[in-house]
């Protein structure tokens, strides 16, 4: 009796354990839309299940009492409810809402192009750069293919939407490059002196950039540096016109990068008839350094310091008289050293801090009169980020440069010295995942001006799809004047504002943009009789497009570029308001790239395409009402990997302007105004041929 | 001093203790099991997604077991593998990172975390290739790293002969390349015998399917 007493007990025991509950419903979305492989889980238990593509589950579990039922998908909020198990089978209808997710989140991004490596969305990578026909692996060159920047010709620099060179700023980090151009040859742009492959990522702005920088009208240029290089390796290069070494080496936490280089154009010119008489064919010498620490799981210390010699001597013609030749020469020396910090704090703080230095001296020979020019920056800069919310940001910082130039000519000497001190704030702010508004607001003060000023600046970014969105910006930018100004007289800041209207779609292998902007500019430097004032004032308006597809070609990527630019100024010089010589109405590239498996070869294509420039003429009441001819060029280059004494190596070739059409950047006309010649590129034609070999590295890796 | 080292000696023993003793509760070992056959079933998509779910479940009740978000990111490494939208691919990879992340940092210096997480950087980059060319470069680092704390490990072998497999043969990759990694991934598979039942034993077949192709 007793043992079947015992028995029917465990049984019961049994049973009750064994008594199961059934759990079954729909899920879907705040939509209506059904949820489908969705995880359905009983917190603190293994029972659940997924749901079907109608967003149906079932499952039964043994579990009871009140419990927590979590229900979770990819691209959802996780959400659970209380439910409980004694009362028998349970029938639920959930609902699950969207997650914001980097897909479908919105971003700032009227008037910027987001390029680099790493980023969503990037329109270009470092290897991009590197292998755009024509670009020679220039940054600056490279940039001249997207929308929005004009080709340069006669000067060097990044002209953007009827900004002069000096409107356009570049930033190493989040900091400063005051001379980020190698030595120039006049009427000849020339190369930016920052290679590449330093960076993973490079941001380019045509406009309505963040209150973080200061000191550009028109357009900055943002590269981010790499971090630690994955291997210990040695890259030789060995080009046409030099060859450089440098040496990686990585630690476990740590790297140090050296390398030095030299470059000589003298042979290649006894090649390529140059349209300028040179007596010293540009040669440089440089080297550089970079340590980088990563001082813990979040921060970042890194130094890069480089060091160059330039030497050159031409003779140019002089149009006055033919007979007597302009002697040019010139000597320089740049010195740049950029050192930041980053670390995070809890996962709610980020701190950014930076100290950069920058020398560049020219000296040599004008004709007869000596000269020399010394421009020079220190700067000291600290940023703190705020996260809160799901993606909302609050940052703020500040910064001081001490800045200026010193001249002389035959021994004349003048200078300027400025510090210039700013501080921002700015913040991003979700108000759902679909809507951005970004506020920010900078003020400078500059000891020389002796002026303050106070850019307020605002960006809005509406998610119109999953791929596409509608961007707004307005801001208003600041910059001193140009060195050669300022040295003679101080004045007030330059002064322009920006309004963009953007749409985009972006989906990982095709991106399409149009953007209309139109900027209005005041007290611009003009000179009155050789006195510089702010007298000056102009605008710019116009509209982009721009197309790149991945996919359409196998191993093929191309995008096209078309900018139009209406632009007038009354500036510098100008007597009226006139169109800048730097200033094309259409601007269009056309960039190629094709990979051919079986031949290991890349090769690329860019056509560029500038409607006429305006130019001065003398002999036209019309102050630069003439236009030069529409330039045209046509790069090709071929990039092809192979190995030599088995490691790896590319075999790189570029020529410049294949078809050889005719360019004229513009015409000098005699004091007479009866003569005139063409200013024209140094060479019709121009290769560049190069081996580069990656020791320590079976893969195409640097 | 003494007690110090008494002390030492007693958490060297623990550990170890803990690290050769497989304690797995019968019911996990019979959850994790019943996970593997669903994975073994799994034929598209969706299958990968239902058993990474699965896992998932375990994950959230076993918080100090490595095993079931090791698997949770070997079936999203197969989710993105069998999904065509790039943007989709991308998410199921982000997301199996996340978790062999987790897995990680329940069993510090695991050759199979490695190996996979190698696999996943690896896929992540072929999504856009040209963008990403830096996570190659990861991904080689982490196998690496797999391969110092195991170096009989096979599937080191198989993901490394896998990516170059399908690296074109310009980039450092081709079957020529990959046929000796293979190799070596098909005789490290004839010998490799995992500590139990539920830890990763997985590749031997692939390797040899993919050898064959090398022929």
């Amino acid at each position: 009796m007793q043992s079947l007493k015992l028995t029917l007990f465990f049984l019961f025991l049994i049973s009750f354990a064994n008594a199961q509950t059934k759990i079954s419903g729909v899920l879907k979305s705040t939509k209506g839309i059904p949820v489908a492989n969705a995880n359905i889980s009983l917190k603190g238990s293994y029972d659940g299940t997924s749901t079907d593509s109608t967003g149906r589950f079932a499952f039964t579990t043994t579990e009871t009492g009140l419990r927590i039922l979590q229900f979770s998908a990819l691209n959802f909020v996780q959400d659970s409810v209380q439910i409980n198990l004694s009362n028998g089978n349970i029938t639920l209808n959930l609902i699950l809402k969207e997650a914001a997710n980097l897909l479908q989140t919105v971003n700032i991004s009227a008037g910027s192009f987001i390029t680099g490596d790493k980023k969503k969305g990037a329109v270009l990578s470092s290897l991009d750069i590197a292998t755009i026909a024509g670009s020679r692996a220039d940054v600056f060159a490279a940039m001249q293919t997207l929308p929005g920047a004009q080709t340069a010709f006669a000067e060097s620099g990044l002209f953007v939407r009827g900004g002069s060179a000096s409107e356009t700023k570049t930033y190493f980090d989040g900091m400063l490059v005051k001379s980020p151009f190698n030595a120039t040859v006049p009427d000849q742009a020339s190369r930016g002196r920052l290679s590449p492959f330093l960076f993973k990522g490079t941001s380019f702005s045509a406009g309505g950039y963040s209150a973080e920088y200061g000191q550009a009208l028109s357009s900055a240029l943002v590269l981010e540096s790499t971090d630690l290089p994955a291997k210990t390796t040695t890259g030789i290069s060995l080009l046409s016109v030099g060859g450089g070494l440098d040496q990686n080496i990585r630690f476990k936490n740590s790297s140090i990068t050296a390398g030095g280089y030299y470059y000589n154009l003298s042979p290649i010119y006894g090649i390529i008839k140059q349209n300028h008489n040179y007596i010293k064919a540009p040669e440089q010498l440089g080297g550089n350094i970079q340590y980088k620490l990563k001082s813990s799981e979040t921060g970042m210390f890194k130094i890069y310091a480089s060091y160059s010699r330039t030497r050159l001597a031409l003779y140019r013609a002089n149009i006055d008289t033919p007979a007597a030749p302009r002697y040019f020469s010139n000597n320089n020396l740049n010195i740049y050293i950029n050192s930041t910090y980053k670390e995070y704090f809890g996962d709610r703080w980020k701190l950014e801090t930076g100290i950069a230095y920058n020398k560049d001296r020219d000296a040599g020979l004008m004709t007869v009169n000596d000269y020399s020019r010394q421009d020079h920056l220190l700067e000291g800069k600290a940023t703190l980020t705020k996260f809160f919310g799901q993606l909302s940001n609050f940052r703020f910082g500040a910064e001081t440069f001490a800045t200026g130039r010193k001249e002389s000519l035959n021994g004349l000497l003048r200078k300027y010295d400025d510090q210039v001190s700013s501080g921002f704030a700015e913040t991003d702010l979700f108000l759902t995942h679909k809507i951005v508004v970004r506020l920010g607001l900078r003020g400078e003060y500059s000891s020389y001006l002796q002026k303050y000023n106070l850019a307020p600046r605002t960006s809005l970014g509406l998610k119109t799809g999953i791929h596409s969105q509608v961007s707004f910006a307005y801001g208003r930018f600041y910059q001193n004047p140009e060195d050669e100004y300022l040295i003679i007289k101080s004045t007030g800041f330059e002064q322009a504002d920006h309004y963009i209207l953007k749409y985009e779609i972006n989906t990982p292998d095709r991106n399409f943009r149009i953007e209309g902007y139109y900027k209005d500019y005041n007290q611009l430097t003009k000179l009155n009789n050789g006195i510089p004032d702010n007298s000056g004032s102009g605008y710019a308006k116009g509209f982009e497009l721009y197309w790149r597809d991945k996919k359409s070609i196998r191993n093929a990527d191309y995008w096209l570029s078309y900018s139009f630019l209406d632009t007038k100024r009354n500036f510098r010089d100008f007597p009226m308001m006139a169109t800048p010589s730097f200033a094309a109405k259409h601007t269009v590239s056309v960039v190629y790239k094709h990979f051919f498996e079986s031949l290991h070869t890349q090769f690329g294509g860019t056509y560029s395409f500038a409607s006429g420039r305006p130019y001065v003429n003398p002999n036209n009441p019309v102050y630069l009402a003439d236009k030069t001819q529409t330039y045209n060029s046509l790069s090709l280059n071929a990039s092809y990997l192979t190995h030599v004494f088995r490691q790896f190596a590319v075999l790189y070739l570029n020529v410049n302007n294949v078809p050889g059409f005719n360019q004229v950047y513009g015409y000098q006309y005699s004091a007479n105004g009866l003569n005139r010649q063409a200013i024209v590129p140094a060479a019709k034609r121009d290769f560049l041929i190069g081996l580069m070999i990656t020791i320590g590295d079976n893969t195409f890796i640097r | 001093m003494k007690n110090l080292t008494k002390t030492l000696v007693f958490i060297f023993a623990l550990i170890s203790f803990n690290s050769f003793a497989q304690n797995y509760s019968p019911k996990f070992l019979q959850a994790a099991t019943n996970g593997l056959d669903q994975i073994v079933a799994a034929k598209n998509a969706e299958d990968y997604i239902k058993a990474e779910n699965y896992f998932d479940r375990i994950a959230a009740v076993e918080t100090k077991e490595w095993i079931p978000s090791y698997y949770a990111a070997y079936c999203n490494l197969y989710a993105g593998y069998f999904t065509a939208d790039k943007d989709l691919k991308d998410q199921y990879w982000d997301k199996a990172l996340l978790e062999i992340e987790k897995a990680g940092t329940l069993s510090a210096n695991n050759s199979e975390i490695y190996a996979l997480k190698g696999a996943l950087q690896f896929m992540k980059m072929t999504v856009d290739p040209r963008n990403r060319i830096y996570l190659m470069s990861e991904s080689a680092e982490s196998l690496e790293k797999a391969e110092t704390l195991n170096p009989e490990n096979p599937r080191i072998s198989l993901i490394r002969g896998q990516d170059t497999f399908y690296t074109p043969e310009a980039f450092g990759g081709g079957k020529t390349k990959a046929k000796p990694i293979l190799e070596s991934a098909v005789a490290k598979f004839a010998i490799f015998k995992p500590a139990n039942a539920i830890e990763p034993n997985w590749g031997a077949e692939p390797a040899k399917a993919l050898l064959a192709q090398c022929k």
